[in-house]
């Protein structure tokens, strides 16, 4: 028999629908939920009723989700994917950079980075005297004319920002590299993508301590770990 | 570098082969190309629900952004005996949603939630043309708009507007019993639409 046909209904049978619906109060919730283990009749109604409530998004106008939300998306997943398989390959890499994960993106991780750079430049200022911003200007390479690159050094981190720049490309992103002469070109988790417009930014994650050149070339969607194209930016760095 | 290319479509083609369940193993294994075929799949779906409920692009993309990368970073906890893939990211982007406008306090929600409803109440002519144009599920879709219009009014509240029953029953002057046994006449109208729906094998 199905038991939402019974003549003897529970009487908490009648939040079930509201439960579903994500409309009890937390307590009422709280409450219903240690219900449903002693109760069949009050489980077989929420079994019922939930597939019908999971088809409920999809009943709203459909929007087309903007390129650009997914571009960003995909680049964040991207970096930490490379920070992960880097971590994995190599046992050597400094802790801090698989912590950053846990909060990245988050409001409360940001609100703790904040804090926490705050304390850092602290150290800083008290360390160097000096909490000043430096700016370097990057060379563009003609495939990406038109483009402009600033780099800004401040308290012991440094952003890199574009704008007018190309796409990447179907399936690349650009990559960050760090060169302590020629020839020398670190990797770093830095990837990022680039609006319509052709804007983009991101962190780099160094303090650029004996870095001479920092460098943007496109690269496979993932990154790589040498350069397989010439920068588009190079960025001396005349410290 | 034309090999690194071509390897690189190469693995995308076969991911998008993949079933959601499958892909999410994978990215479980920290696999960034799984994720992406997930979320070309299902980034429409759960930016219109976001959209839906907060009322606002911009705050629906934020939505959106932090669901999909919680997705991407507890992408271990998913149990694919407790639903499929979508219905999951789904139920995250309304989580996220929900708990965003009831953090924005009652009167703005209000007042979102209102706009809602009066678009679908006073043209519903425009909604359903929008459910024929836009919707992938449109016999369901009307199996909304065709239930009595006061139990498509507490589910939709409570489901998109964020409302708990008692707030709905204080906001339509009705007693919370009734409030809650619309919701149950209407969610189970909808469960005999769903099953005529599967039974008809579409």
């Amino acid at each position: 028999m199905n038991p939402l046909d019974s003549d003897f209904d529970c009487p908490q049978l009648s939040d079930a629908a509201a439960y579903v619906l994500g409309s009890l109060e937390d307590d009422e919730a709280t409450r219903f939920r240690e219900h449903l283990r002693s109760c069949a009749q009050c489980r077989a109604e929420v079994a019922e009723l939930q597939p019908v409530v999971d088809e409920l998004p999809l009943k709203v106008a459909r929007e087309d989700a903007p390129d650009a939300l997914r571009e960003r998306i995909l680049t964040t997943v991207r970096s930490e994917a490379a920070v992960l398989h880097a971590a994995g390959h190599e046992a050597d890499e400094p802790p801090r950079r698989s912590s950053w994960r846990s909060w990245l993106g988050s409001p409360i991780g940001v609100a703790v980075g904040v804090a926490a750079a705050v304390v850092i430049a602290l150290v800083l200022v008290i360390a160097t005297g000096s909490g000043g911003e430096k700016v370097f200007r990057g060379h563009i390479s003609a495939s990406a004319i038109g483009a402009s690159a600033t780099l800004r050094q401040h308290d012991g981190r440094a952003e890199l920002t574009v704008s007018r720049m190309p796409q990447p490309g179907l399936g690349r992103i650009y990559e960050v590299w760090l060169s302590r002469g020629p020839g020398n070109a670190q990797p770093t988790t830095a990837l990022f993508s680039v609006t319509s417009k052709g804007d983009g930014e991101t962190d780099v994650p160094s303090d650029l301590h004996g870095i001479r050149e920092v460098m943007v070339t496109s690269e496979p969607a993932g990154g790589s770990l040498r350069p397989t194209r010439k920068p588009l930016i190079q960025i001396p760095l005349n410290s | 570098m034309a090999r690194l290319r071509r390897e690189s479509a190469d693995t995308k083609d076969k991911l998008r082969k993949l079933a959601d369940e499958e892909l999410m193993e994978l990215v479980a294994g920290n696999d960034a190309d799984a994720f992406e075929v997930v979320l070309e799949r299902h980034s429409d779906a759960a930016f219109s629900l976001a959209y839906r409920i907060c009322g606002r692009r911009a705050l629906a993309e934020d939505i959106a952004q932090e669901a999909f990368l919680s997705v991407w970073r507890s992408g271990a906890r998913y149990d694919r005996a407790r639903g499929s893939v979508r219905t999951w990211t789904l139920g995250i982007v309304h989580n996220r949603a929900v708990d965003t406008l009831r953090r924005s306090g009652t009167h703005e929600r209000r007042l979102i939630s209102d706009e809602g409803l009066a678009e679908t109440l006073e043209a519903p002519e425009r909604t359903e043309v929008q459910a024929v144009e836009k919707a992938t599920s449109r016999e369901i879709q009307g199996a909304l708009s065709e239930l009595p219009s006061e139990q498509r009014r507490v589910i939709e509240l409570a489901y998109f507007g964020g409302f708990t029953h008692t707030e709905i029953a204080s906001m339509l002057d009705t007693p919370v019993g009734t409030v809650k046994g619309r919701m149950r006449l209407g969610l189970r109208k909808l469960r005999d639409e769903l099953k005529d729906w599967e039974a008809a094998g579409r």
